[in-house]
């Protein structure tokens, strides 16, 4: 994933993974820039940010400093960083919900405070800055198996993320008179504490520039036996990387890279371009230009172009809709001769073209699953269950088919009056498991069911899956009916079976 | 042995333990939530299994072990691969102290190609939970935190010395691990601060129960839902006569359903002179402990067997739980503990033959030494 969970330690607190950047002219008002991270890859509905972890962005502006197989871009010693902070939950007096705010201090030292999740962000009174932090639908998508370079569905669909969104007033922040392509990074690094002030800078836990520098590029997933250096990366100081790391990740860089030119048998790559590229990526930051048009597609232009040796037509940066992922892989494997498209075009939710621009963070599917293990022999509970019609669970009243096999829709008047229309969609009588869907009953969406019968011990086992997206009704009114139904439906079989 | 400090410096800056519980609360949820469209998704069992482990060792959350559980009932009927299946089924396995059955499918998982780090890690684990060939797990354990100095390789290595009784070393270690600790998970500071109460108020020969406390504290400041820690300091507490103390400390955690919860808070009530409160407490506790060792039988035994050994007063069960327990993993403690009960229970004759076994297998040992067990001799057994 773009820089998704990429080293053993961010596992420890995910709040601190930063897992995307993006850069691009604001779709409101094309004299503002929007710059944009992402931390917490796969968070879930209830995520907030750690309060001891500055979260950064920093520009440094640059210049191109070689063409074609010098390809190089230098970074300007002045930085502008952005860099936000975020406090304990504060749980309000009236025992309402509790809330996190954050604090954002701008180039130039202006700081601003805001709540988190506010979709509305927060703007300093002159309008140069506006900020959002919060769950946002995750806008990454990858569809590959990267390993093996197969298709396969997005492997981020309905994923969150805590977002960051900075835009700002581009002639007033970055002074693109002076030069306007810039260079950009994220980073995550312990607020310090006294402690740390003796001897040691905070420790950099990640950062991150262009998209998949740690987990496709320097941890290649084809190249198995290879050393992790991915952790060893993300405390390297961006912009700046160390002279005696240069050899390890320009090494590591250059049997990569090979190895993903030669993915698909074809070798397209010069040794001389490879090397070249190499150095590019070695120089970790996303490129943008703030006097041309970033768009969808604009992503690495700068990089490719002055590797031809051309001037760059675009703005290159990183829009939230940008297919990153294709674009490299395109370019790594087949030096753009054909594009790979992977198994999605675009992520759970596309981005918007209004603040904060990433999409409204995804509802979390719903499961209920529930379990009985029973003294009886499978074949025989499954005679029992497996019978889509028969009515054997002690809450349902009365229970009446239409049709059979597939397709088969039963009829059922729960004991409380409530009727139920559900159609069987899956039978496996071989392996005693079949998968329906509610098509009337509760109020939710894609209500599937699995039950299953298989071998445990001398007896049998029987699970009962549920999932669903809630709709509407708040969840823990629906999560009690499910799991109310299924609890009563198994405990029913031990009486029928015996219990194990 | 080495005194305890006085006081504790230099604790690492790590995020708000709620927050932190709030936020593996979420990742888990969503991880199940990936697991349910997809459960041949790449790493997502495997990862569900880090949470709930988590979760079960610092929220107190004992479903947990059900969840996983039914993690891999389901592993068995979706194809994601027999290596992938076996190593899920040997971790979740070892995590309910099922290790006979954990070994089983640990050699599966060998069999069929998986990295042998994940299989040694795992086995290191059994061993040192199982007491098996210890000094050769001291070995690994050392080099692996050498090259490592992860903390993650430092706190196994200073439990493992703590068991072999060689405390001053397992201290140095913790607090290495301590010191050196750079990231911000309040879970691991958590862990190493819990290790050191351990340490100083159970393990030494001469426990220092104020320098354990302020250990566990530092675990509950570092994360304020650290049920285990709540639960070890409100002993220490309730030893001291600080019983308002040792109220508030397991109020705000009885929702975790942990049955130690309700056993020290009906001792507690005792102590007040609450005795309908207290009584009801202790039934809460023999029915929770008794639903967990019906599903987790080799996980809780141990429990188990405390539980009624002390206040749950049925020494025949605790008797029965320590042989169990013993029989699953004969360490040191496990024998101290067997031989206690059947004494507590009034079968002599057995704690006897515990006694021999105890001998025959850790008698050699600096651990035995330091033991209970060693100051005992044929004829002054009861």
């Amino acid at each position: 994933m773009s820089d998704h969970v990429d080293g053993p330690r961010s596992i420890g607190d995910p709040s601190i993974d930063l897992s995307d950047l993006f850069a691009f002219t604001s779709p409101e008002n094309p004299g503002r820039t929007v710059l944009a991270a992402n931390v917490f890859p796969s968070a879930g509905v209830s995520a907030i940010f750690s309060n001891v972890v500055n979260h950064s962005i920093v520009v440094r502006r640059m210049t191109v400093a070689g063409l074609g197989e010098a390809a190089k871009f230098k970074p300007g010693d002045q930085e502008y960083r952005f860099n936000c902070k975020f406090s304990p939950l504060e749980r309000g007096a009236d025992g309402s919900k509790p809330v996190q705010k954050g604090t954002c201090t701008f180039p130039g030292g202006q700081e601003l405070t805001f709540v988190v999740n506010d979709e509305k962000g927060a703007s300093t009174p002159d309008g140069v800055f506006r900020i959002f932090a919060g769950l946002r639908s995750d806008p990454f998508y990858l569809a590959w198996l990267v390993a093996v370079l197969k298709k396969f569905p997005n492997l981020l669909q309905h994923d969150n993320v805590l977002s960051i969104v900075v835009d700002f007033n581009t002639k007033r922040v970055l002074e693109p008179e002076k030069g306007p392509l810039f260079g950009v990074i994220a980073e995550t690094f312990a607020i310090p504490q006294p402690r740390s002030l003796i001897g040691h800078e905070p420790p950099r836990f990640d950062w991150v520039g262009r998209p998949e520098q740690s987990n496709m590029r320097l941890n290649n997933p084809a190249m198995e036996h290879a050393d992790d250096v991915r952790d060893l990366w993300n405390q390297m100081t961006p912009f700046a990387l160390e002279e005696e790391f240069r050899p390890i990740f320009r090494k590591r860089l250059l049997e990569s890279l090979t190895n993903w030119d030669m993915r698909d048998g074809k070798a397209d790559w010069t040794p001389q371009a490879l090397a070249a590229v190499t150095d590019v990526y070695l120089d970790d930051f996303l490129l943008f230009d703030v006097s041309k048009p970033t768009t969808d597609t604009s992503f690495f232009e700068i990089e490719k172009s002055t590797l031809h040796g051309k001037p760059y037509q675009t703005g290159g940066g990183r829009t939230v809709n940008a297919n990153v992922i294709d674009i490299m892989l395109t370019w790594m494997v087949n030096n753009d001769r054909e594009f790979l498209q992977g198994g999605a075009t675009g992520a759970t939710k596309p981005g918007v073209n209004t603040f904060p621009f990433l999409a409204s963070p995804n509802t979390q599917i719903q499961t209920a699953v529930d379990s009985v293990e029973l003294a009886a022999s499978p074949d025989k509970v499954w005679a029992l269950i497996g019978d889509f019609g028969a009515a054997w669970e002690p809450l349902i009243a009365t229970i009446n088919t239409a049709g059979t096999g597939i397709g088969q829709i039963r009829v059922i008047e729960m004991i409380d009056g409530k009727r139920i229309v559900e159609r069987l969609e899956e039978i496996d009588n071989s392996s005693r498991s079949y998968r329906y869907a509610m098509l009337v009953g509760l109020q939710v969406t894609d209500y599937t069911g699995t039950l299953s019968v298989a071998p445990k011990g001398t007896g049998s086992l029987v699970q009962w899956q549920v999932q669903y997206w809630a709709d509407g009704q708040p969840d823990i009114v629906i999560k009690t009916v499910v799991t109310t139904l299924l609890r009563t439906s198994l405990e029913s079989l031990k009486a029928r079976f015996g219990a194990s | 042995m080495i005194a305890a400090p006085d006081h504790v410096l230099d604790y690492p800056l790590a995020t708000d333990g709620d927050i932190a519980v709030i936020n593996l609360v979420s990742a888990r949820e969503q991880s199940w939530s990936r697991f349910w469209q997809d459960p041949q998704r790449p790493g997502i069992a495997e990862y569900i299994v880090e949470q709930e482990q988590l979760t079960a060792q610092y929220v107190g959350d004992m479903t947990a072990l059900d969840r996983l559980e039914t993690l891999v009932n389901h592993l068995e009927r979706v194809s994601i691969g027999a290596m992938r299946t076996a190593l899920i089924h040997a971790r979740v396995a070892a995590t309910a102290h099922r290790f006979a059955e954990a070994r089983v499918h640990l050699t599966h998982a060998e069999s069929r190609g998986a990295m042998p780090a994940d299989v040694q890690r795992l086995k290191l684990s059994i061993d040192q939970a199982c007491g098996t060939d210890l000094e050769s797990v001291l070995e690994v354990r050392q080099r692996m935190a050498a090259e490592s100095g992860r903390l993650e390789d430092l706190v196994p290595l200073g439990s493992l010395l703590a068991d072999l009784g060689d405390f001053d070393e397992a201290d140095r270690i913790y607090d290495r691990a301590l010191r050196e600790y750079n990231d911000v998970s309040p879970f691991a500071a958590a862990w190493v601060c819990f290790q050191r109460g351990v340490l100083w108020g159970e393990l030494v020969p001469e426990t220092q129960s104020s320098h354990a406390a302020l250990w566990y504290r530092k675990a509950i400041e570092y994360l304020p839902y650290y049920v285990k820690a709540r639960v070890h300091l409100s002993e220490i507490y309730l030893q001291s006569g600080n019983v308002g103390g040792t109220y508030s400390l397991l109020v705000p955690v009885i929702s975790s359903g942990d049955p130690e919860v309700s056993w020290r808070l009906a001792d507690v009530l005792l102590a007040m002179d609450n005795f309908a409160d207290a009584g009801a407490q202790m039934q809460v506790a023999q029915l929770g402990f008794e639903e967990l060792l019906s599903t987790h039988l080799l996980a809780f035994a141990d429990h188990g067997a405390e539980f009624y050994s002390g206040s749950g007063k049925n020494a025949r069960r605790a008797f029965e739980l320590a042989g169990i327990n013993l029989a699953n993993r004969p360490t040191l403690r496990a024998f101290e503990q067997a031989y206690e009960t059947a004494l507590g229970a009034e079968e002599t004759k057995a704690a006897s033959e515990l006694l021999v076994s105890a001998r025959s297998r850790w008698g050699g040992t600096k651990a035995f030494g330091l033991s209970s067990l060693a100051q005992i001799n044929g004829s002054s057994q009861k």
